[in-house]
């Protein structure tokens, strides 16, 4: 059995859902309440592979929000993703996958120290990040949507925003190896990480956003755009693919312009339809069929059983696991998510 | 991003622990003495499970001189007046549902609610404890969990002759413990413990056990929460 651990986008959010869902003690409830809140199983899934092997899995709704973070009440985050790590162990589940920021917050606070969760111990070979499968098929989504807007990658400039964090030190491991992509500009705040990654990859040119953004063809986006930051869309390439490899997804309303093509990024659609709930909750455009990548990793090592935190710890995503994990997907009848902003907005959104 | 601070130091001399020492320390004496009474009672309205009550009974005193060696460690009196006027309201319920021979209620009140308060309790202070009481205390919430254990079995064995009885008990009895928690949250705070971290311990120990018992997560989410909005 898999597992998945996710979170709401936000407060209203969070308020909105409960009260859909019919819970009207969770419903009108303040961040104080929500800093309370135990895990909850909300969803059991079930999912077929195109080999028409089946799996169950449980979706378990950590309760934290990302407001916690925003007004400093770490621990409460902190014991969120634990009490949820503890939450799937106890339900017997095998694999569980960390999604949006619990694996962030895990690894930023160094969560592995916290082992012992009540009478629970926790067992952290149960857990994947997911973020193997993620790199891959933000990869993927690099190669076939630039072929898609005419964008030789041989000529092409990729900037990596966010390009020492795990997701996307891998995407730039895996460009650099497998495509002949002319030039990869690395963003990122922390400049020993950058010098460190230049000199794995033996290539790169460490870079300033404002910098950056000009020159690129297409921009992996797997940080948050910095606050307060704007972009002249009149100094952007045309095309320019915006790869939103972020969380929450909302790149498209910062970069609705013409010529500026947007995907969200990290998402897979499978080939059949999910048995589930939670996605139209977590609003995917098609909810049956489209989720995040990280999510469908814990699917993947539970249709092949490969009970282990195949993505677990910084900078440890090989070009071999991402090619492992690559073939599983492609055999269960998962791909990357094509569908490109073709008419965008016009720059009316903010 | 900030950073987690997972150690704090206190000093567990100064007058303003040893004053919130005074009540936290007494509630915890008094809520052993308690549990030490009311698992007699429940020895003679359950005879078939007499022996394991007794013996629950016996434990939960053993409890009571740790913790009093607690204190005396701190060189702390507890404040048992306090503490006896701290649990009476939940006192009264448990003795008057037991005169009414409303078991499921004792135990609700007993081996779900105030083990799992003393559960989310301990496991909140056994971080931020002095090297002695974190000893006595990891010793104790092992065999919290025991007597936990007991009322969950039975009421698991009567579920449905009990649901109606639980629910009713769970709406009359729960929002005292929200309440109880905020009249401790201030002196809990000088020791290191979190009203939020508490309840939601409580709540995931306290959910864990209804939902053992039989209760779906759909009853278990809006049991546990039941008067926290407005506590």
């Amino acid at each position: 059995m898999f597992g998945l651990i996710g979170h709401l986008t936000s407060l209203d959010h969070a308020q909105a859902v409960a009260r859909d869902l019919g819970y009207p003690e969770y419903a009108d409830q303040g961040i104080d309440f929500w800093c309370s809140a135990p895990p909850q199983i909300v969803d059991t899934i079930k999912v077929t592979s195109a080999t028409g092997q089946q799996i169950e899995g449980k979706y378990v709704e950590s309760c934290f929000l990302p407001e916690m973070l925003a007004s400093r009440r770490i621990k409460a985050a902190t014991r969120k993703i634990i009490n949820a790590m503890a939450h799937a162990q106890k339900h017997g589940i095998d694999i569980t996958a960390l999604g949006g920021f619990s694996s962030i917050i895990f690894e930023n606070f160094n969560l592995s120290q916290i082992q012992q969760v009540r009478n629970v111990t926790l067992e952290f070979e149960r857990f994947t990040t997911g973020n193997t499968h993620t790199a891959y098929i933000i990869c993927q989504q690099v190669k076939a949507a630039s072929a898609m807007l005419g964008i030789n990658l041989s000529d092409a400039t990729v900037a990596v925003c966010g390009a020492t964090g795990d997701i996307g030190s891998a995407v730039c491991r895996w460009l650099n190896a497998r495509t002949d992509l002319k030039d990869l500009l690395l963003v990122a705040r922390n400049q020993e990480r950058l010098q460190n990654l230049q000199a794995e990859l033996g290539r790169g040119t460490p870079m300033d956003l404002d910098s950056a953004l000009p020159k690129a063809d297409i921009v992996v986006w797997v940080a948050s755009m910095p606050k307060g930051v704007t972009v002249d869309p009149t100094t952007l390439k045309r095309p320019c693919l915006m790869i939103d490899g972020g969380y929450p997804k909302n790149l498209d309303q910062q970069f609705s312009f013409e010529g500026v093509h947007v995907l969200k990024g990290g998402i897979v659609e499978h080939s059949l339809d999910i048995d589930w709930k939670i996605m139209s909750i977590v609003n995917m455009d098609v909810p049956a069929r489209q989720l995040f990548a990280c999510f469908a990793e814990a699917m993947l090592l539970d249709f092949e059983q490969w009970y282990t935190n195949f993505s677990w710890g910084r900078n440890q995503i090989t070009l071999e696991k991402m090619d492992l994990i690559g073939q599983a997907s492609v055999k269960h009848g998962f791909r990357p998510l094509l569908d490109l902003n073709r008419q965008p907005l016009t720059a009316q959104a903010s | 991003m900030q950073s987690l601070e997972t150690e704090t130091t206190f000093d567990y001399q100064s007058e303003s622990y040893k004053d919130a020492y005074s009540r936290i320390n007494a509630i915890v004496i008094e809520g052993e003495q308690e549990a030490y009474d009311n698992y007699r009672k429940l020895a003679e309205s359950l005879p078939d499970h007499g022996e394991e009550l007794l013996r629950l009974a016996k434990m939960e005193n053993r409890h009571m001189k740790g913790f009093q060696a607690c204190g005396k460690n701190l060189s702390v009196t507890p404040d048992m007046a306090f503490a006896q006027e701290f649990f009476a309201q939940l006192h009264r319920n448990f003795q008057d549902a037991w005169a009414e021979g409303k078991i499921v209620t004792c135990l609700l009140i007993q081996s779900l609610i105030i083990e799992t308060f003393a559960i989310s309790a301990y496991n909140i202070y056994i971080p931020v404890a002095d090297d002695f009481a974190r000893k006595i205390t990891e010793g104790v919430v092992k065999d919290e969990y025991m007597h936990l254990n007991f009322g969950e079995e039975w009421l698991k064995a009567n579920f449905e002759a009990s649901k109606a009885e639980l629910e009713q008990a769970n709406r009359e009895n729960l929002p005292l413990v929200w309440a109880m928690l905020n009249q401790v949250a201030d002196d809990a705070r000088v020791l290191g413990m979190e009203k939020d971290a508490l309840i939601e311990d409580f709540m995931i120990t306290y959910g864990e056990a209804l939902a053992n018992i039989g209760f779906s997560s759909r009853e278990v989410m809006k049991l546990s929460a039941q008067g926290l909005a407005a506590a």
